[in-house]
Order: C-alpha cells, then sequence, then structure tokens
C-alpha cells in the first residue's frame, strides 16, 4: 500500500472505531433507553412497540450494523427531547460551528505565525518576551474563565457586543441587515478564541524559526547574499510548513472541544451547545450524532492534514510501515 | 531538592494545600449558608452602599438611634419575638426630621414582615411594587426605631437591614459568600488534580512499561489505542461519561485519569526501548532474571525522576478539565468547586448583575494552581535534566 492509502485506511479505522465507542457508549449505560420516554402507565404492547420502533428488541450486533449503516446515511433517528429528527436539529447548526471554528483557526494561525517569526527574529525584544507571556497565560488560564471576562467587560459593563446568542430576537429584516447582526453576535466568541489560540502558535513558531534559522543552509543561503525576503520565504518558512501541519493536526480535538465551551459561553446555536444540551438531558440518539459529527470532523481534519503533509514534505512518502 | 525553599511555587501550593485542609474554620458558618443579600458587593468597593446590619431593641434597650450615611439597604425585613400576645402597641420608625414617628408594625408575638411584601407595603402606605426598604430610608441622617406606648415588653424586636456589601469578597446569587466558596473550592481542585493524575501515571507507566519491554503486538495494539485516544475529541467524551456514570468526585476522578494516561504511556515506552537493549538488562537477561524482575527492580526505578516531572506537568490539565466539566454543569451541585462557581456564575445573571466579583476569585485560583504546578513541574524537569537550566549549555 503507498502512503496514500495507507493513511485512508489509517483514518476508516479510527472512525470505525469511533462508531463502535459511540455505539457501546450510549447502549451500555445503565438503565433501559427507553425508560427515560415510556410512562410507567404504558401497557407492555405499547412498550414493546416504542422498542420496535427505536430497533431495541433486535441482539446487539444487527442493532450495531443498522447503527452504522443509519449514521454513515446522516440519519440519526428522532431527538427524544423535540419528538424531531435529528438531522433537522443539527443541519442549522453545523455551519454557524465550522464559521466559528474555521474564521478563529485561521485568524489565529495567520497572527501566530507572523508573531512568531518577528519574535524569532528580534530575539530579547519587548515583543519576543509579549509573545512568550501570552502564550504561558493561554495554557495556565481556563478558556472559560478569559471568554467570561471578555463577555464581562465588553457584553455587560461596556455593552459593546450582544451577551448571547447568534442573531437577535426577533432577527432583523434584510439581508444586510442580518448580516451585519449575525456579525456582531459572532465578534466576541471569535476574537476570544483567537486571543486565547495565538500564543501558543506563536511560541511554537518562534521555536521553531529559531532553530531552522541556526542551520547550516540558511548560512549558505546568506553567504551566498539572497535577501532577507527570500530567505525568510525560500527557505525558512517552507522548512517549518510540514511541522506546522503536524501542529496543526494536534491542536484540532482540542479546538473542537473548545466549541463546546465557547459555545456554551456565548449561548450559540450551535453543534458543541447542541451535544451539552443532549447530554444533560439524557436525549441520546441527539448525544450520539453530535459526538459523531464532531468526531468525524476531527477524523477528517487529521486525514487531510496527513495528506498535505505528504505533499508539503515528499519525504514521509517514501518511508515504509506506520507512522 | 534543598532549593525547593527558594521556588515561590512550593511556598504557594503548602498555602494552598493548608487552606484546603484548615481553611473551613476561617468561617463561623458553613460555605452553603446564605448570609448576605444575593449580589452584594465586596466590602472595600463603593463605600456608599450600606454594610449589612441587625438593629435590635430588648427590654433593656427599648429604643435606638441609627446613624445613616448610605444609600437604602437592598433589604429589609423586622421579626418580632415576645411572649405577650395583642398589645395595643406599636414599632416605630422615625425618619431624620420628620415630627410624627412611622408605625412600623403592631408589637405582637410572632410579627414577620419583609420589605417585599404586599401587606407589609401596604399597611405603611406604599406603593405595591420596589422594596419597602426604598422609601424608609429615603434620607441620609439619624433614625430613630423605637416602641410606642407605656410598659414592659419582655421578647425583641430584631430589624434586619441587607446591605449591598458583604464581607471580602461579596456574595454570590444566592446570598452565600464567596470568600467560604472559594476556600471550599481549592479542596475540589486539588483532589481531582492530583488524585487523577497520579491514577493516570500508574496506568501509563504499566500500559507503558509493557508496551516497550514486549513489544510485539502488545505494543503495536498499546500504541494504537494511544493514536486514537489521542485523535477523538476529548471533552464530548468526558461530558458523555461523566453524565453516564454520575457526577460524583471519584467518578470524575477516575474518568479523567482512564483519558489522560497517553502522554505517560509514550514517555515510559520510548525510555523503555532505549534501556530495553543497554548491556546490563542483556546481562540480566543472560543471568535468566525473569520479565517481571527485570521490570521491577531495574526498568522501574529509571521512570522515576521522568515520570515525577510528567506528574507534576499533568496536573493542571487534570485541574483545567474538572473546571471544564464544572463549568458544563456537568458536576454534582452539592460540591462546591471553583469550575461550578464559574457554572453558577454564568448561569445564574451575574452578567445582568454585573457582578465581577463571581467570576474573579475561582478563575484566578483555577489559573494560580495550574501556574504553581507548572512551576514545580519546571523545577523537578531542571532536576531530572540539568541541561534545561538556565545559562547551562549541553
Amino acid at each position: 500500500m503507498n502512503y496514500w492509502g495507507r493513511r485512508i485506511a489509517g483514518a476508516l479505522l479510527v472512525l470505525g472505531l469511533v462508531l463502535a465507542l459511540n455505539f457501546l457508549l450510549f447502549r451500555l449505560m445503565p438503565g433501559d433507553p427507553v425508560a427515560s420516554i415510556v410512562d410507567p402507565r404504558f401497557s407492555p404492547e405499547a412498550k414493546e412497540q416504542l422498542r420496535r420502533v427505536y430497533g431495541l428488541d433486535k441482539p446487539l450486533p444487527v442493532q450495531f450494523v443498522l447503527y452504522v449503516k443509519s449514521t454513515l446515511s446522516f440519519d440519526f433517528g428522532i431527538s427524544f427531547l423535540t419528538g424531531r429528527p435529528v438531522m433537522d436539529e443539527l443541519r442549522s447548526r453545523v455551519p454557524n460551528t465550522a464559521i466559528l471554528l474555521g474564521t478563529s483557526l485561521l485568524l489565529s494561525a495567520a497572527l501566530g505565525t507572523w508573531l512568531g517569526i518577528k519574535a524569532a527574529l528580534r530575539r530579547g525584544s519587548l515583543l519576543e518576551r509579549c509573545v512568550l507571556w501570552s502564550g504561558a497565560l493561554s495554557f495556565s488560564f481556563p478558556s472559560f474563565f478569559i471568554q467570561l471576562l471578555l463577555l464581562m467587560l465588553f457584553a455587560s459593563m461596556i455593552p459593546i457586543f450582544p451577551l448571547r446568542g447568534t442573531l437577535s430576537v426577533p432577527p432583523p429584516p434584510g439581508g444586510a441587515a442580518l448580516l451585519v447582526d449575525y456579525l456582531r453576535h459572532m465578534a466576541l466568541p471569535v476574537l476570544s478564541l483567537v486571543l486565547l489560540g495565538f500564543g501558543g502558535w506563536a511560541i511554537y513558531v518562534r521555536n521553531l524559526t529559531v532553530k531552522i534559522l541556526g542551520e547550516d543552509f540558511i548560512l549558505m543561503a546568506r553567504a551566498r547574499g539572497l535577501p532577507r525576503k527570500n530567505i525568510l520565504r525560500g527557505h525558512v518558512f517552507r522548512t517549518m510548513l510540514p511541522p506546522l501541519l503536524t501542529i496543526f493536526l494536534l491542536s484540532l480535538p482540542g479546538i473542537v472541544s473548545g466549541a463546546v465551551i465557547t459555545e456554551t459561553v456565548f449561548s450559540l446555536h450551535g453543534v458543541g451547545r447542541f451535544l451539552l444540551e443532549a447530554v444533560t438531558g439524557h436525549d441520546y440518539p441527539a448525544a450520539g450524532a453530535a459526538f459523531f459529527l464532531l468526531s468525524l470532523l476531527t477524523v477528517a481534519c487529521n486525514l487531510l492534514s496527513d495528506l498535505l503533509y505528504g505533499v508539503a514534505d515528499p519525504r514521509v512518502r517514501l518511508e515504509r510501515g506506520n507512522r | 531538592m534543598r532549593d525547593l525553599r527558594t521556588r515561590w511555587s512550593f511556598w504557594c501550593l503548602l498555602l494552598m494545600v493548608l487552606t484546603a485542609l484548615f481553611g473551613g474554620r476561617l468561617f463561623d458558618a458553613p460555605p452553603e449558608r446564605e448570609v448576605a443579600a444575593p449580589f452584594s458587593k465586596p466590602l472595600w468597593i463603593d463605600r456608599d452602599l450600606p454594610p449589612t446590619k441587625e438593629l435590635r431593641l430588648t427590654a433593656d434597650a427599648p429604643s435606638l438611634r441609627v446613624d445613616w450615611r448610605f444609600a437604602p439597604p437592598s433589604r429589609f425585613s423586622i421579626r418580632i419575638d415576645s411572649s405577650a400576645g395583642e398589645s395595643g402597641r406599636f414599632v416605630e420608625w422615625r425618619k431624620p426630621g420628620a415630627l410624627a414617628p412611622l408605625r412600623l408594625a403592631p408589637l405582637k408575638a410572632g410579627f414577620e414582615a419583609d420589605g417585599r411584601d404586599i401587606a407589609f407595603k401596604r399597611s405603611l402606605g406604599l406603593p405595591p411594587f420596589g422594596d419597602a426598604s426604598a422609601s424608609l430610608f429615603s434620607e441620609q441622617g439619624e433614625y430613630e426605631l423605637s416602641l410606642s406606648g407605656e410598659g414592659d415588653f419582655d421578647g425583641s424586636v430584631v430589624v434586619k437591614l441587607e446591605g449591598g456589601r458583604w464581607g471580602v469578597l461579596g456574595t454570590d446569587q444566592r446570598g452565600r459568600d464567596i470568600a467560604a466558596l472559594f476556600v471550599a473550592g481549592v479542596r475540589v481542585s486539588l483532589i481531582v488534580g492530583i488524585f487523577a493524575t497520579l491514577l493516570a501515571t500508574f496506568l501509563g507507566t504499566s500500559l507503558g512499561l509493557a508496551s516497550g519491554y514486549l513489544g510485539g503486538w502488545v505494543d503495536s495494539i498499546l500504541m494504537r489505542i494511544v493514536d486514537l485516544l489521542l485523535s477523538i475529541p476529548l471533552l464530548p467524551v468526558l461530558m458523555a461519561l461523566a453524565a453516564l456514570w454520575g457526577k460524583g468526585l471519584w467518578q470524575l476522578v477516575l474518568i479523567l485519569s482512564i483519558f489522560s494516561w497517553m502522554g505517560t504511556a509514550r514517555t515510559v515506552r520510548a525510555l523503555v526501548l532505549t534501556l530495553r537493549d543497554a548491556p546490563y538488562i542483556e546481562g540480566l537477561r543472560g543471568l535468566g532474571a525473569p520479565s517481571g524482575y527485570i521490570l521491577r527492580k531495574h526498568l522501574l526505578p529509571e521512570t522515576f525522576p521522568v515520570l515525577l516531572a510528567t506528574m507534576t506537568l499533568g496536573v493542571p490539565g487534570a485541574i483545567l478539565s474538572e473546571a471544564g466539566l464544572s463549568f458544563l454543569g456537568l458536576s454534582d451541585p452539592r460540591v462546591i468547586s471553583w469550575g461550578r462557581m464559574l457554572h453558577e456564575a454564568h448561569s445564574f445573571g451575574a452578567f445582568t448583575a454585573g457582578a465581577w466579583w463571581m467570576l474573579l476569585p475561582p478563575g484566578l485560583g483555577i489559573a494560580l494552581l495550574c501556574l504553581v504546578f507548572l512551576d514545580l513541574g519546571k523545577f523537578l524537569e531542571e532536576r531530572v535534566d540539568p541541561r534545561l537550566r538556565k545559562g547551562v549549555r549541553p
């Protein structure tokens, strides 16, 4: 099997294990899943009927096959809480989460890379110290505390941004006004995620750059009289690209977890808060669906970064065996 | 180890541990007791706000004067304890400069009223909305609380004025003392952080030793599991488990440790891999030493110094995870923790009340505890590997 095949097989394996975990997590819990929606006054026939509707009368392996089949076709069943198909609930939430995470990730990566290179070029400067401190703070402060503080400052004490929600209630009429309203609601969450994310990124880039700047090929490039800009772009940044993709890959699970916290703090209409509401409300179909979607997102991004790594650093394609 | 005494984090941790053990004794009441009006500010903020006060009339002191230089109190209540029944006398309230006193309440055993009772406000001729204290304390100056008529009075009249200020750190949405809650929260963070990391280190060490020393299929299966656990989003799994298995403190410790042993396992495995083929281990094997003996007596002790550092550096992760889960409301509501305090601040109106004093103590507490463990871990790491020390070049 070549590099691409191995990576895709690995991702499929993880996906399979996630499916199994998801299935077991929500089946092996104490108590009968039907118990939460069945009134004790129901007749035994009605209970049996309900169990059949949810497919709980069949043996566990058959249930698993059915579960995998319906999950892979994005049919997550009916929510216990709202009585509507889970997919309908999710469809309106996925774009919000994707926009929140995508925008903040891109912004913090860009800002972090820029500041990190700047700091490495000016060792010992005030900028470098600021970068190191911002990184240390974002490692030790709980993300929700920083977000709560921002919310307190900029939504409660100085009301520039709205306190909660993705849109005002009722939403303003008209396309442009709606867009402005949406952006106003998303500004603080995205800003907080960038503020929390860029520090760690900048420290990593700074350390990489410092290491690369000490390499012989940089000295050689300098000796050849290449302009600074070319060295930075062609030699430093190009060498840094593969490890940057790796750290991107490793930070994804944490960022997805961050979506739950961020959406809870700012009461956003997204997948993360949906998961929280489903978990606290014992809404198993909904919780399973949200969990699967978040895992799918992680696995897909992992695979994408792996494939991009193969493009950026062709050497890894030749390596045999596992990672 | 002697220069441990020069590290600020060591003393800070000692202080925190002592607080967790004995801090409860600083307060007269248990932390869940409601002591003052909800959302009271800390005492040292805003000096125009009234402090919480209790006025008491007894047989010895049938009248008293209050010099009031603040805004009206946020809550007002009156209670009369007496063995006598109906007496035709009244509790009176004289405003500064007023000629005639106001009849506050009949002097009747068991009479109880609150500034928010509509019947009480109507008896005073006040509008039915708002708190009566606003009009009872409409001016600044000397007020007088007294009993009308003559005669002896056995019992007491207690007027409680709940101010907008209370204690060192103020109160929360239920009127509980934040300082007491803060001190109670140290314990939970320390217990979860330390025990979850200990358990995770135990798991990681045993699995890492097995994986590195045995190799073969054990190794590949264990490392696959590590890869899998590292690639699934952690928080959703923790949330699901916390909701399914129950919210107790020890369940949380167990759940956290099951999902945080991977780093230790990798470190130990890498260490064992480098040691496995060392001449002295090979010699032991040649002499016929059983695997268990080699692992226990030679490989395990080698990992201790590294483990001490990784363990200390792992504590902040557990503390932050616990705080995150509690913040999401997935912890036992009866257990006071810093994450729980932030959860309550977020969901019970601290933002509309502008109660920043509910946010800062728990948040800064979590951050401080994490910084302490990070600094200690860095210190231990430098002990283990002196090259990491400042100014020492390899």
